[in-house]
């Protein structure tokens, strides 16, 4: 097309203006300039994160690139040697890179059937409660564990799961069943795990459910009321399918981080002894690349965890696309 | 179809009293709309009818039956919202098939009555879209049929027109007339409009902080308002209404404004002993005649705005400093109101409240009044 035919695009325009956006690089620069001259304020209230995604997102990726080298901190970065993919290699080569990356696997899987729809079965329930003082004491209840810091959780965990003097322990004791080891014991690893991130996160994440359900039409109640429908049908009928495409985001967020398990517990929980089903990716990372130093080995570990994670993210939020019109873009 | 009756029904929230004291009477297969300005009762009045609001005092009848502890679905009423409340994750043949579904009639039974529905209300070939995918008139129509479908004894609408363009409003106020007249279910009719009020109802109640102020027809309304809130409400432009005080000259009743306006008075004979009197004269747009310059008689006036509207034109003056329009010809063209600065009013047209209660003066307020 010749450039006097390019055809006049709006970019962020008020009704009263219009951008001239062609095709080459000058004249985008040039709108650009136009654009932070008369809107510079915003651009100012878009500087923080925009700094915080160059710093803390962006720049690290250029550190990628020691996935593919043999990187010595020594040489830096430039000057280490390529490697290709030998890295991979070594990883998939290694018993305990895949055993690891079938308990990620297996503890997210975990967490998403149990851990899922738990705050939004609790939305529904605190939706439900119609005495206000009991609803806002349950609510503050199943919210405060969010507050309390993965250190502080991992030693409640521990001591309520202590063989000497642990409630459960001593709850097991009340029924004559013998004191379980349960941190040592790799079986009851990861039901520990995430039952106590179910108890720690639920009650905040069912906000997100609350706020989704406090944003239904109350029209559509009325209109259901006067139709004859009981509260259990509502809830059926008209609250779930209304939250929906949020229970849709939040799944789709969720299988994205599918591959991130929350690694510090972890890491204040599991021991040698656990490894078998605790040792998940971002465990066996931090071993290799900060507490055996082979950080280009760590890199690909990375890498590899990001990328799974983004086709995860692709796949989730196309099929919810087509199933339910509901996407993240 | 069931009659509706309401009996000194009262509403408060707290201490706040909303609905104070509301008797009215809806006939079988009656069109009743009430009407008037934001808060003032109206759709409070409508969803205590539904029994989605309790009534605090008071008593209301479906038919033979009193409905104040009757639950919502239990009253065989239907509503349609001002929001159309259809459910955005159902197509149009599920959610009007929602209230059979809910009352599990036999899936066959629902088929039917959803196709005769969508029939009569042309969507028959929408009934796999969903609201997001019709137009604003398509949704309203789908409202109403989820409404239709069950055969309700009284049908509750609430403001169904206002989320409308102005030029579908004027066609769905018309489809839900036809359609009133072809089903001939008893409904009551919620607006702030006072244009669909005069067009669909059989009777309008006007209500006004809570109260009833005037029930009647369109035109008795219109043409006998029972005080200064009626006259105001009704009729666009509204009737203008100016502040005056009654003298007699030569034996002649007027309404005198001030020391050069004043309007001759129609000769009624409550008004013969009232000289001296504050009253509030109230005269329609359209019961003014306009004279040009050089005229010795009528009532002088200020030009200050010509709007024309097509086949007439709104011209605004002032009569004493005060407010007044006239709605007059435009005859092709508007040039000759350029020059008006008398008005004549016949005294026949002229409409007389009391200044203090507000309330119609004369015999036009004989037989009249909520």
């Amino acid at each position: 097309m010749a450039k006097s035919e390019a055809p006049l695009q709006e970019i962020g325009a008020r009704p009263s203006e219009t951008w001239q956006l062609s095709t080459s690089p000058g004249s985008s620069l040039h709108w650009l300039v136009g654009h932070f001259r008369k809107e510079w304020q915003i651009y100012v209230l878009l500087a923080p994160m925009i700094i915080w995604f160059l710093v803390f997102l962006y720049k690290p990726m250029y550190g990628l690139q020691i996935a593919f080298k043999d990187f010595s901190i020594f040489r830096g970065v430039a000057e280490s040697p390529w490697v290709g993919f030998e890295h991979f290699e070594t990883l998939f080569a290694n018993s305990q890179f895949i055993r690891a990356i079938k308990n990620t696997v297996i503890i997210s899987a975990y967490t998403l059937v149990f851990g899922f729809p738990v705050p939004i079965i609790l939305a529904l329930m605190f939706n439900e409660v119609l005495n206000a003082t009991f609803k806002r004491t349950a609510q503050t209840i199943v919210y405060l564990p969010h507050f309390i810091s993965t250190v502080i959780i991992a030693g409640i965990v521990i001591t309520a799961f202590s063989p000497s003097a642990g409630i459960v322990n001593t709850m097991l004791g009340w029924l004559g069943i013998d004191s379980i080891y349960f941190l040592t014991k790799p079986e009851w690893f990861r039901p520990i795990f995430v039952g106590s991130g179910i108890w720690q996160e639920a009650g905040f994440t069912s906000i997100i459910f609350l706020a989704a359900i406090a944003g239904v039409n109350p029209s559509l109640y009325e209109s259901a009321v006067v139709d004859g429908a009981s509260r259990w049908q509502m809830m059926w009928k008209i609250t779930i399918p209304s939250i929906m495409p949020t229970i849709l985001i939040m799944l789709i967020i969720r299988i994205g981080n599918i591959m991130e398990v929350g690694f510090e517990l972890i890491i204040l929980l599991y021991q040698p002894a656990t490894y078998q089903t605790a040792d998940v990716i971002n465990t066996f990372i931090f071993r290799q690349g900060l507490e055996s130093g082979q950080y280009d080995l760590a890199a690909a570990a990375g890498l590899f965890n990001a990328v799974v994670a983004f086709v995860l993210v692709m796949i989730a939020n196309t099929i919810s696309k087509r199933v339910s019109r509901t996407s993240l873009w | 179809m069931a009659s509706v009756t309401l009996d000194n029904v009262v509403k408060r929230y707290g201490a706040v009293q909303v609905v104070h004291g509301v008797d009215l009477e809806i006939g079988s297969k009656e069109f009743v709309v009430l009407v008037g300005p934001s808060g003032c009762g109206k759709s409070t009045t409508l969803r205590m009818i539904a029994g989605l609001e309790e009534i605090t005092e008071g008593r209301i009848s479906i038919g033979d039956k009193v409905v104040n502890e009757v639950a919502p679905k239990d009253r065989d009423v239907a509503m349609v919202f001002q929001n159309y409340a259809l459910y955005p994750h159902l197509n149009v043949a599920e959610n009007i098939a929602f209230g059979l579904r809910i009352r599990r009639v036999k899936k066959q039974q629902i088929a039917e009555s959803v196709t005769e529905v969508a029939k009569i209300l042309g969507l028959t070939d929408y009934l796999d879209r969903r609201p997001s995918d019709l137009s604003g008139g398509q949704r309203q129509r789908v409202a109403m049929g989820r409404a239709i479908v069950r055969h309700p004894e009284v049908f509750l609408f609430d403001e169904p027109l206002s989320n409308l363009d102005a030029k579908l409003r004027t066609q769905m106020r018309a489809e839900i007339r036809r359609l009133h007249n072809r089903l001939g279910v008893t409904s009551v009719y919620v607006t702030h409009d006072q244009v669909e009020a005069m067009t669909l109802a059989d009777r309008i109640v006007i209500m006004n902080e809570g109260r009833i102020e005037q029930i009647g027809t369109p035109m008795d309304l219109f043409m006998n308002p029972a005080n200064v809130f009626v006259a105001g409400f009704i009729g666009s432009p509204p009737m203008n209404l100016i502040d005056a005080e009654v003298v007699s000259e030569n034996g002649v009743l007027k309404a005198r404004v001030d020391d050069e306006a004043s309007f001759p008075l129609p000769p009624a004979t409550g008004l013969t002993k009232v000289t001296g009197r504050s009253i509030t004269v109230g005269i329609r747009p359209e019961d003014v005649e306009i004279k040009q310059r050089n005229g010795s008689e009528g009532t002088p006036c200020v030009l200050d705005l010509v709007e024309p509207l097509g086949s007439e034109a709104l011209v605004h003056t002032s009569v004493a400093g005060r407010p007044f329009i006239v709605k007059a010809e435009t005859r092709g063209g508007v040039s000759h109101l350029s020059a008006i600065d008398r008005l004549f009013v016949d005294p026949a047209h002229m409409h007389v409240f009391d200044q203090e209660t507000g309330n119609a003066l004369g015999p036009r307020s004989m037989g009249h009044g909520g």
